[in-house]
């Protein structure tokens, strides 16, 4: 259990209502988080840092709420607060990389195939624990009906749906991945590519029953969660061949990231694009369309001040716990699912030599 | 399940009950369904509004935590096995007891079935056979039992002497169940939990019935040839996959809202000249002329009782106690719902044809072999299944 120590008060000479102003401002922000997340029960402080729960002051006693009384006030080492920033999730100096070193029991490649697999960031009171796990079990169960890669944004996809107006009756759609959106069942992406000199954008529901099959000809992720910017770019970031050769790629190596800087069409644009933070555009050149003062807004923005939220940063990150179990449910599942491909592929194997036994085709 | 209920006791227990929720509302209605009559806020009051239900807590200062702890195991185990015994296995289960008396027939235009409380928990999508999607709403049936049967005649004692502004019952405007007394008032109680939550007044509704108190009562509009006993169970089989259902709901809570959110009003010019009308009402009346009662003004919007009407039942999930029902319900995830089967003439001349089980499902309804896990509707495509579109 993490042993939490108050950082130390200030001095009891200065007056009583300076005493409980500056406790204020010393305790009100830095403590409260620490408090929540602590496991164990909280230890009593040690009389030296507690306050009395009448403060006398000059019209008589002023009764000093619970929080300034040093009553709830946890004893935290620095140890032990590294140790909670760290679980926590948050913070100016985390990093993915720390987030993954707590779920180690879960192999990587579960958190890279699986990416719709975490819940949704909404408020609390719309997310259901049982809802949520059947969106994970429903998943799977599709997964053994067909395989979906593991793609990202930037990635080069070819996708096949039923179509019976087609003459073979299957689209099939090459292109490459803008967006990715949504969890569970309701996941979506979006293909882009060029089709006769006209622009040409497909969102898909990744499990519909209606798409046959999802090819990942090229591995790749981006600097960027969406390329929506491409649609202010030239055309020919967006031009993929439709007889386009898969390029192999191996699971244990990292997703290759492809650096490269989009430079966009001169205005008018979409969207503001240099109000998003977007790494992918080249920046110099984003600028020199742009007046003094749009250009300073856009260097004010991307000043990573929302490092320091951490309340943006709660608030659109999902509770590690959480995610936590998200994973571990997916792993077991996955490894059901590697089961019966393994099955299949031996029935099938059976089928075949019963048949060249037999003789029939 | 009975080895669900003790989880689902202790589970929702601990839930919170309903409460108030503020959410930022889409304009995703049309005009055309909205109601355009009359309305109270004051006529969807939860009832019995005559008997507190909750009270502030006693904190006994007698008891050390641990012999707490131990009590509120003890009095939680008395609610399981009160469950337990009164749950429709046990009633198949016991071969003392004497079997249920002669089951009612389904009598065309004359039958109404109890219903059943849920609560909604989320959506999830499915397809068809045929590639089209559907947006299914997940409610799961929580445990509950029959607590009270009002017979028509006694409708009218009943009413008179709850309501809480019995001028509106002099008025000529009466609702129609309480003139016809067709049909009487079927109460259900949902939800067993720790009778240390409510006051001994609410307990006390449910000792008549040697119920355990639960967190949540409804009623129901139900035939007289339909009518269940106090102490009868109701199980998630009530339903079958493919009725057609009625869910009855309070909306969403959106707070106070202008007119224009509403009441769906155009609101004045942007531009041009205006100055601060924007988003008002505008006039109230004309001519001089009195403001009628039901004027269109703004206030809180939501959290009201509504019917979404004929929803199919597409899939029955046993495990967590679950009903697939196509489309989308009033009211906010975890807050409870009202399900019966539907008023809608087209569904119960076709419960003519098919009828569900009367008066509600029992053990001797089960089919051979019992219910598999999950129960879908022949139109519905199951996720293990891949999609084969006729030519």
């Amino acid at each position: 259990s993490i042993q939490l120590e108050m950082p130390p008060a200030p001095s009891a000479a200065a007056g009583s209502c300076a005493l409980s102003l500056g406790s204020r401002f010393l305790f009100g922000c830095r403590v409260t988080a620490a408090h929540r997340f602590a496991a164990s029960p909280v230890q009593p402080p040690s009389p030296l840092h507690q306050q009395p729960h009448l403060q006398p002051c000059r019209q008589g006693r002023r009764w000093l709420r619970p929080e300034f009384r040093g009553v709830y006030k946890p004893r935290l080492s620095p140890e032990a607060m590294k140790e909670f920033w760290r679980l926590s999730g948050i913070g100016p100096d985390h990093s993915r990389a720390k987030v993954a070193d707590q779920q180690a029991e879960v192999p990587p490649e579960i958190k890279r195939l699986y990416q719709e697999a975490l819940p949704p960031i909404v408020s609390q009171d719309y997310r259901d624990p049982i809802v949520e796990s059947l969106h994970r079990a429903e998943m799977m169960r599709r997964r053994r009906v067909i395989n979906i890669p593991e793609f990202h944004v930037g990635s080069i996809l070819a996708v096949s749906v039923m179509d019976k107006h087609a003459p073979n009756k299957v689209n099939r759609f090459v292109g490459l991945c803008i967006l990715r959106r949504h969890t569970g069942l309701f996941t979506t992406f979006t293909l882009r590519n060029m089709v006769d000199q006209v622009c040409v954008q497909i969102e898909y529901e990744l499990y519909s029953p209606s798409i046959v099959s999802i090819q990942l000809l090229k591995l790749e992720r981006r600097l960027d969660d969406n390329l929506l910017y491409l649609m202010d770019a030239p055309h020919s970031h967006c031009t993929i061949p439709f007889d386009m050769v898969p390029e192999p790629y191996s699971r244990n190596d990292p997703v290759p990231v492809n650096r490269e800087r989009v430079r966009l069409n001169p205005p008018p644009w979409m969207c503001k694009w240099h109000l998003h933070g977007y790494q992918g555009i080249d920046l110099e050149h984003l600028y020199s369309y742009l007046s003094d003062k749009d250009v300073a807004k856009a260097i004010e923005f991307s000043k990573a001040y929302k490092r320091y939220d951490l309340l943006d940063q709660y608030l659109n990150r999902v509770p590690v716990p959480d995610a936590d179990y998200a994973f571990k449910d997916i792993f077991i599942q996955h490894q059901e699912l590697l089961q019966h491909q393994q099955q299949q592929q031996q029935s099938s194997k059976k089928s075949e030599v019963i048949s060249k036994l037999t003789g029939t085709a | 399940a009975p080895a669900l209920s003790s989880q689902l006791i202790v589970a929702m227990a601990t839930a919170p009950h309903t409460w108030l929720r503020l959410v930022p509302s889409c304009r995703s209605y049309s005009k055309a369904t909205r109601l355009h009559k009359i309305d109270y806020p004051w006529k969807d009051e939860p009832k019995p509004h005559w008997v507190r239900q909750f009270e502030a807590r006693r904190v006994d200062a007698d008891l050390t935590p641990e012999n707490r702890d131990w009590l509120r195991q003890w009095r939680l185990q008395r609610v399981r096995d009160a469950v337990a015994s009164s749950s429709e296995a046990a009633a198949a289960a016991s071969p003392l007891k004497e079997p249920p008396a002669a089951r009612p027939l389904w009598t065309p235009r004359v039958s109404q079935r109890c219903g059943l409380v849920g609560i909604k928990l989320g959506i999830l999508p499915m397809w068809y056979r045929n590639g089209q999607k559907v947006h299914t709403t997940v409610v799961q049936i929580p445990d509950q039992r029959v607590l009270r049967w009002v017979p028509p005649e006694d409708l009218g004692n009943y009413a008179s002497l709850r309501e809480m502004r019995p001028y509106r019952l002099n008025q000529s405007f009466l609702p129609r169940w309480l003139t016809q007394q067709r049909w009487g008032l079927q109460l259900v109680g949902a939800v067993p939990a720790d009778p240390a939550n409510f006051t001994a007044q609410w307990c006390g509704i449910f000792k008549a019935a040697g119920l355990p108190p639960m967190r949540k009562i409804s009623r129901f509009l139900v035939s007289p040839d339909a009518s269940l006993q106090p102490g009868a169970c109701l199980g998630l089989h009530h339903f079958r996959v493919g009725d057609c259902v009625d869910v009855v709901a309070r909306t969403v809570n959106r707070g106070f809202q202008g007119v224009m959110e509403r009441h769906l009003m155009e609101g004045g010019p942007a531009a041009h000249g205006s100055t601060k009308f924007h988003r008002k009402m505008g006039s109230a009346a004309g001519g001089g002329g009195p403001i009628y009662r039901g004027k269109r003004m703004p206030g809180v919007m939501g959290n009201r009782f509504r019917a979404a009407r004929s929803l199919p039942v597409l899939r029955v999930n046993t495990k967590h106690r679950l009903l697939f029902i196509k489309g989308f319900t009033p009211g906010p995830p975890h807050s409870y719902c009202q399900i019966m089967d539907s008023w809608m003439l087209d569904v119960r001349r076709s419960l003519d044809a098919n009828p569900p089980p009367m008066p509600t499902y029992f053990a001797e309804d089960a089919p051979e072999g019992g219910y598999p896990e999950d129960v879908y509707h022949p139109d519905l495509l199951p996720y293990d299944q891949p999609l084969e579109l006729p030519d």
